[in-house]
């Protein structure tokens, strides 16, 4: 096997411009896939710890039904030792209670529907990134019950700037009629048009009060040590909760939109792969069969000495291989290190970035080189190497002696 | 008798119809140790016929038998086999494997025998050494003359111990002084080991230099 070995790596090194073309081809080829990939990857958790740290968090409870409705009569009821239990599992960072509703924000000059959320600042800024988003002035501090922070764009359709007063209205779980008046400690910028200028934030008091939601919750908002636990530690708190009432949502069922679309980007790396392999798969098969073609007179020699059609079929197939472990190699290195050094520094893709809020994407995007996907790329580029090397072995093992020692 | 050769025709097609026939009924017959040139003019049918000896083509009709087998009627593998383990071959334009050494190419007839490593390397070495090329044997083809590589392909015909060895015009590419060396060699491995050497030729020195003279014309023996 030692000298079929021999005669392939000799015949790349023979026709060393043609193979390092190849070379490079495979190469540049798989460092693409590694590049893309790992910018696809670093943009999907962007995007999901950016969704789920900006409000979501990574997991929610809620009785059910009310991530349908978000009514304030589908409630948690005693909700206190609910969140106690769920801080006891490891995986989870903090958990707070929220109270939610939908009602009507006005000014002196205008008025807006807005989605009405009670906090607890302190747990809050555990559980989400809304207080960091802040632009103007400050968040909601415990104790000042009176404080609101809007959105800048709601703050710009009521035409209110900080410290001005707004009401807020709506109806209270009791039915009766809520409404108070706040006044514009902060104003959020988060980048997320419906955010901006839908959402009015108020300290859980205020809003149990408001709402007459004594001793009661719209969900318990959940962050975790690692988002990648989401489902399995929401599957924990589910069973732990032990009620029929009460369900234990992971990010990717909170917002299945952000999963779906994170799942299409998945798919459509798939075709980036089949392009890639099909670059590399012509590359390969270009080189080894022309070299074939070249040597029709070497493979009759070999023939004729006595050598079986397996061995001829192995010699082109290590050719082909050798081709692609080498590529390989440059690939893994160039496609790794332009990773890494873009993971670092990030792609300034600023000129996308009104696009890319929407999708939760920030201006900079900074890939990440999973193992996984790295062993997939190389192995694929492997694997083409070998199977693209069929045709030409095929046809060199069936060359008549005596015809391909003639030719010329 | 070693090889019987039986009414042995072969015509090749051109462009899919026209016929041209190359050997036209040959019959023969090779004994065991044999030192023959089969001469003639160019297009007598020679390497045609050294080809089906060697099992490198397939014949149009008739027999070829070998030690009393015809291999007419054998298959591809075992043709392979055949060749490997009974037939050694010296071509016109030495037909050398470029990528491998004069050492490795004298090795590798061995290699596909399964002969051990060890007993390749001494036999190489031996043999090499033999047709004078012990200081050459970490040359590649295109680091040798001619001559040289024509000896390489003598040492790698010779060197798994063939019964026969076919020589397809050897000396063709050879100045004279070289051409004699290498007959000179050639026999004195057919006296030695007693191998059936079978020249196609239309040098007067093989033909002067060899002990059998077939000739050839239009694809017949004519003597």
């Amino acid at each position: 096997m030692f000298t079929f070995l021999k005669i392939a790596f000799r015949n790349i090194i023979r026709n060393r411009r043609r193979s390092l073309i190849t070379i490079s081809a495979v190469g540049f080829g798989l460092a693409a896939l590694i590049f893309i990939w790992a910018f696809v990857d670093g943009a999907h958790i962007q995007m999901t710890e950016n969704y789920t740290s900006l409000l979501s968090g990574h997991i929610q409870v809620h009785k059910k039904g009310f991530q349908a409705k978000e009514q304030l009569e589908i409630n948690i009821p005693n909700p206190q030792g609910i969140v106690s239990g769920i801080e006891s599992n490891p995986k989870v960072l903090a958990a707070a209670l929220r109270i939610k509703a939908f009602g009507l924000a006005a000014s002196a000059q205008n008025s807006s529907g807005v989605l009405i959320l009670g906090v607890f600042p302190d747990k809050e800024i555990k559980v989400s990134s809304i207080a960091k988003r802040i632009k103007e002035g400050k968040f909601l501090e415990s104790g000042k019950d009176n404080s609101i922070v809007i959105g800048r764009r709601l703050a710009e359709n009521l035409n209110v700037v900080l410290d001005d007063k707004i009401v807020l209205m709506s109806q209270a779980f009791d039915g009766s009629i809520a409404s108070a008046a706040f006044r514009i400690k902060g104003l959020l910028d988060t980048g997320v048009e419906e955010i901006d200028k839908g959402i009015a934030i108020i300290s859980y008091k205020a809003a149990e009060d408001l709402f007459v939601m004594q001793d009661r919750a719209s969900e318990i908002a959940i962050r975790l040590k690692s988002v990648n636990d989401s489902e399995l530690v929401a599957s924990q708190i589910g069973q732990a909760l032990n009620s029929s009432d009460l369900e234990a949502l992971p990010w990717q069922e909170i917002s299945p939109i952000l999963k779906q679309w994170i799942e299409f980007d998945n798919g459509f790396i798939w075709i980036i792969v089949l392009v890639v392999m099909i670059v590399v798969a012509i590359g390969i098969l270009n080189t080894v069969l022309m070299g074939v073609l070249e040597r029709r007179r070497e493979f009759g020699i070999l023939l004729a000495l006595g050598t079986r059609r397996r061995q001829i079929i192995m010699t082109v197939a290590w050719e082909s291989l050798f081709l692609g472990v080498f590529g390989t190699i440059i690939g893994l290195i160039l496609g790794y290190f332009l990773s890494l050094y873009f993971g670092k520094t990030g792609i300034n893709l600023t000129i996308f970035t009104q696009a890319l809020n929407a999708f939760y994407v920030d201006a900079f995007v900074y890939p990440k080189v999973s193992l996984g996907h790295t062993i997939i790329s190389t192995s694929l580029v492997l694997i083409t190497s070998i199977i693209v090397s069929l045709y030409p072995a095929y046809h060199a093992a069936n060359l008549k002696p005596v015809d391909a020692i003639r030719s010329i | 008798m070693l090889i019987q050769i039986v009414n042995l025709t072969k015509t090749y097609t051109i462009d899919g119809n026209i016929e041209t026939p190359a050997l036209r009924g040959v019959d023969l017959a090779i004994e065991k140790g044999e030192f023959t040139a089969i001469a003639g003019p160019s297009g007598s049918g020679k390497t045609s016929l050294l080809n089906l000896i060697g099992a490198l083509d397939k014949a149009t009709s008739g027999s070829i038998s070998y030690e009393d087998k015809d291999i007419t009627r054998i298959g591809i593998s075992q043709l392979a086999l055949f060749r490997l383990k009974e037939i050694g071959f010296v071509f016109q334009a030495y037909n050398l494997i470029n990528t491998l050494t004069a050492f490795e190419n004298v090795e590798y007839v061995m290699l596909l025998q399964g002969i051990p490593l060890s007993i390749r390397r001494k036999k190489a070495q031996e043999i090499l050494n033999r047709v004078g090329l012990g200081e050459y044997i970490n040359r590649f083809p295109h680091q040798m003359s001619g001559g040289q590589q024509q000896r390489v392909a003598v040492a790698r015909a010779i060197v798994a111990e063939p019964k026969v060895i076919l020589a397809d015009e050897p000396t063709a590419n050879l100045d004279s002084k070289t051409a004699e060396s290498l007959l000179d060699l050639m026999r004195q491995l057919n006296q030695e080991k007693g191998v059936t050497f079978i020249f196609s030729t239309h040098d007067k020195m093989v033909m002067d230099k060899a002990k059998r003279l077939i000739n050839l014309h239009d694809g017949k023996v004519v003597k």
